[in-house]
């Protein structure tokens, strides 16, 4: 455990001030340094001290780590380390599992998203998700994509609107090649967008649900495990499409392959068993000079 | 051992062993037609089958088919046939062989030998260890076929010989008048005959062995299935046959012969007469119908459905989207299955003390349609949650990442994924009220020969009046008839209404039909839309 110090006090890299910490638990604390990484450009997320409690197990341990803006960060780690529960912390998902309780504080452009008033509707426009299964609904390619535009009220092309001369048909049309375009998928179905979307491949499918991700204009895509349930050739599109999208959005993606986050990401953030963050660096750093004896024990296969 | 040769990976062209076997199980499949059809009286013990008597003809074909499965076997054993046998033909096959030939010995000793129930007892329980141990003791191609095939060697003699004969009657003596004719027993001893050989031939027909007990399993599964579709056409073909004449009396073809309709202000006469779904009774009607039954069996269940879908359906979103799954949950499950299987009656009971002392203290359209709804409602509960839990969550979590309300999600993804289940749900349950009679009895009533007058005008019932709550329906408060309490009664009144109804027996049958031609309507139209909706969610 040569991360883990005894510390109480904790120092974020920007600030140099010293945080309070969620103390007066009756629980456990694992209390960690804050993994120190200096990067070029803004934060978009900041998370400080998260614990995510599943019942009485300990998924996260007190994890403070800075996302920056406009890159792709990997998150890495065996089964189990709570990679993708950290993801799903980023846009309050984890509010859906009734046993799920989080701990501490998470930022996105400096405003605190874990307290009383946060719109998770807002929340979740301005950071999308994409999973690890392709998940489309079974509906056409084109009410998948006006899906949330639609239920946000943001385009209307129901009977009404049409009966009264106000329906955005045309923007919804520009806004589906929009969002097929940037998921590099409009050459592939811009003549059958009313086919059933059930009837893609596998790989399409996935770009399918980026899609449908970018058509609400989101600042953050968080991507669990994205090409996992992909053939290699799908993979490397979804890969190309990641470094695309790096240039306007902030990608979080996890991923349990090593040879993919190197690719594809600028800062790789290791998690250990237990659900700690060990190691938070580019990610040319983290996979050819790690600084920990665990990570370089995990990069180079000796164990998780 | 002689016959136990290795086993080919390449199976030799069917032999003419092999098609004796198959000839063997063709013969058996055609006794079992052929006994299904005499229990249904579609053919009879006395007349001839191609110049034979059924009865003999039926015995012969018994000692042929038991004859070619005992001769199988014997030779399977003796080296004859190439198969590939096990050393035993198993326990499943010694107790199928022994329950049989515990019947026949035990039926022997105590009825021809007059030994009376314990020497039956005594004589049924050592033919039928016998026959276990003979099944189970020697290699499988002798086990499986000698025992099995005796039988319907055995009961092909008795019918030959004339020891069961169309005229054959078993007295059982009980206090009560009770007794096995020949019209019964021959057909149903037949059947099983058929069974059994045609088992121990379907398993001759594998070469025994694994493979053979596939083949055997294969043909009894596939005779079950084929006994299942046959009983079903059989009671269809047998309402149809009886009640088309009924249906069918005094239809009239031709320009302007039907009753005149009004619709949208515009009057005209259908190009068709067909009195007995158009027309009521009535003194001086040339042919009496049903048509108030069938009006109000039609708005029963569009009253049932529009009552009980909404509410069945909001609870199972309540159940499996809002509430926590828990004790609370639990209770509803239990309460609603509890329902579900609720007697029809103790509905009827609680519409008959609940619901008509409120709607104008008597039998009301309305009061029936109420209960059949409450009747409908735990089925609309119970297949509406289980279509929403197999909806899958990847669904819900897609929609909740795009930071769509939880309301939302459910109306425009859980929804109409779970529409082709919820369908399936109303269908069955409409199949299930709109035959019920007992509620109807107590809650709407009407009469054994019901006049044209008391056709409900739903649509046309609604008036605007000038006090709360501005709108009355007497139609809805009048009782009227269903087509299954029609019937109910038809049947119990025993008599025609003199002149008008001349052929009470023709009326009844053709009320049945009309019943089962409205209940196969109203699912075809759920088929119909479970088909589109399946076809939104699949490829449009």
């Amino acid at each position: 455990m040569s991360e883990t110090t005894q510390t109480q006090t904790q120092t974020a890299d920007d600030t140099d001030q010293p945080l309070t910490t969620v103390s007066g638990e009756t629980e456990e604390q694992t209390q960690q340094e804050w993994v120190e990484y200096d990067f070029q450009g803004e934060a978009k997320l900041v998370s400080e001290d998260l614990d995510v409690y599943y019942g009485d197990d300990h998924a996260i341990k007190s994890v403070s780590m800075e996302i920056p803006e406009k890159s792709v960060t990997a998150l890495i780690g065996p089964s189990g380390c709570g990679k993708s529960t950290y993801l799903r912390c980023l846009n309050r998902m984890n509010d859906r599992i009734k046993a799920a309780r989080i701990e501490g504080s998470v930022k996105l452009d400096g405003q605190e998203i874990y307290q009383d008033g946060v719109n998770l509707v807002e929340l979740r426009k301005r950071v999308g998700m994409v999973f690890q299964s392709p998940n489309p609904f079974p509906k056409s390619i084109r009410d998948n994509i006006a899906y949330g535009p639609r239920k946000h009220g943001d385009i209307d092309t129901g009977l009404l609107a049409r009966l009264l001369g106000r329906d955005d048909t045309d923007e919804e049309e520009a806004l589906v090649e929009r969002a097929l375009k940037q998921a590099a998928l409009w050459e592939e179905v811009h003549d059958r967008l009313d086919d059933n979307a059930l009837g893609l491949s596998g790989g399409q499918q996935q770009r399918l649900c980026i899609a449908r991700c970018l058509s609400v204009d989101p600042e953050v895509i968080l991507m669990d495990e994205p090409a996992s349930a992909l053939d290699p050739i799908a993979t490397s599109k979804i890969e190309d499409l990641i470094h695309e999208l790096a240039k306007e959005y902030t990608v979080v993606i996890v991923t349990h392959n090593m040879q993919q986050a190197a690719r594809i990401s600028d800062q790789t953030a290791v998690f250990l068993t237990g659900g700690e963050l060990v190691e938070y660096d580019d990610t040319d750093k983290i996979f050819e000079n790690p600084e920990s004896q665990r990570v370089e024990d995990y990069i180079s296969g000796k164990f998780g | 051992m002689a016959g136990a040769t290795q086993s080919q990976l390449v199976e030799q062209e069917t032999s003419g062993t092999d098609a004796v076997a198959a000839a063997a199980v063709g013969v058996s499949a055609i006794l079992f037609v052929l006994s299904i059809l005499a229990l249904f009286e579609r053919i009879t013990l006395t007349d001839p089958i191609a110049g034979l008597p059924t009865v003999t003809l039926l015995g012969g074909l018994l000692v042929v088919l038991g004859g070619t499965v005992m001769g199988f076997g014997v030779g399977s054993r003796l080296g004859y046939v190439e198969t590939d046998p096990s050393t035993s033909a198993g326990l499943i096959a010694s107790f199928a062989a022994a329950v049989p030939w515990f019947v026949v010995g035990g039926g022997v000793a105590s009825e021809t030998l007059g030994l009376g129930a314990a020497g039956g007892l005594v004589a049924g329980l050592l033919t039928g260890g016998l026959a276990f141990v003979a099944t189970a003791l020697p290699r499988e191609d002798l086990g499986s076929t000698v025992p099995i095939g005796a039988l319907p060697v055995l009961t092909g003699l008795v019918f030959l010989t004339g020891t069961i004969g169309p005229g054959w009657i078993w007295n059982l003596g009980w206090e009560q008048p009770a007794s096995f004719t020949a019209e019964f027993v021959v057909p149903t001893v037949t059947l099983f005959n058929a069974l059994f050989a045609g088992w121990a031939a379907a398993k001759a027909y594998g070469g025994f062995g694994a493979r053979g007990r596939h083949m055997g399993a294969y043909t009894l599964v596939y005779l079950n299935a084929l006994s299942i579709v046959a009983f079903l056409f059989i009671l269809v073909a047998f309402v149809v046959v009886q009640g088309i004449p009924g249906v069918l009396t005094g239809v009239q073809v031709g320009a302007g012969v039907g009753p005149e309709s009004t619709i949208f202000g515009l009057t005209f006469s259908w190009p068709i007469s067909v009195p007995f779904v158009m027309n009521g009774v009535a003194l001086l009607n040339d042919y009496q119908g049903v048509l108030p039954a069938i009006v109000g069996t039609f708005w029963l269940v569009v009253g049932a459905v529009l009552f009980a879908v909404p509410l069945g359906v909001g609870a199972a979103i309540f159940l499996t989207e809002y509430a926590e799954r828990g004790r609370f949950t639990q209770i509803v499950e239990i309460a609603t299955n509890g329902l579900w299987s609720t007697p029809s009656i103790v509905f009827g009971l609680f519409g008959f003390a609940f619901l008509v002392p409120r709607f104008g203290n008597q039998k009301s359209l309305l009061a029936g349609m109420l209960t059949l709804g409450f009747m409908l409602l735990p089925l609309v509960v119970i297949t509406s949650r289980e279509a929403m839990i197999a909806v899958p969550d990847e669904y819900r979590d897609a929609s909740a990442a795009l930071g769509v309300s939880r309301w939302q999600t459910i109306r425009s993804v859980v929804l109409p994924a779970a529409l082709p289940g919820v369908v399936t749900g109303v269908i069955l349950g409409v199949g299930r009220i709109a035959g019920e009679t007992a509620p109807i009895l107590l809650t709407m009533a009407g009469g054994t020969f019901v006049p044209g007058g008391q056709t409900v005008d739903v649509v046309g019932g609604f008036q605007f009046t000038a006090t709360p709550p501005f709108v009355a329906n007497p139609e809805l408060l009048q009782a009227t008839s269903a087509l299954p309490y029609q019937l109910f009664a038809l049947i119990t009144a025993g008599v025609g209404l003199g002149q008008n109804v001349a052929d009470p027996d023709g009326f009844r049958w053709a009320t049945a039909l009309v019943l089962l031609i409205v209940v196969l309507s109203f699912y075809a139209i759920g088929i119909g839309t479970r088909y589109y909706f399946r076809r939104q969610l699949r490829h449009e």
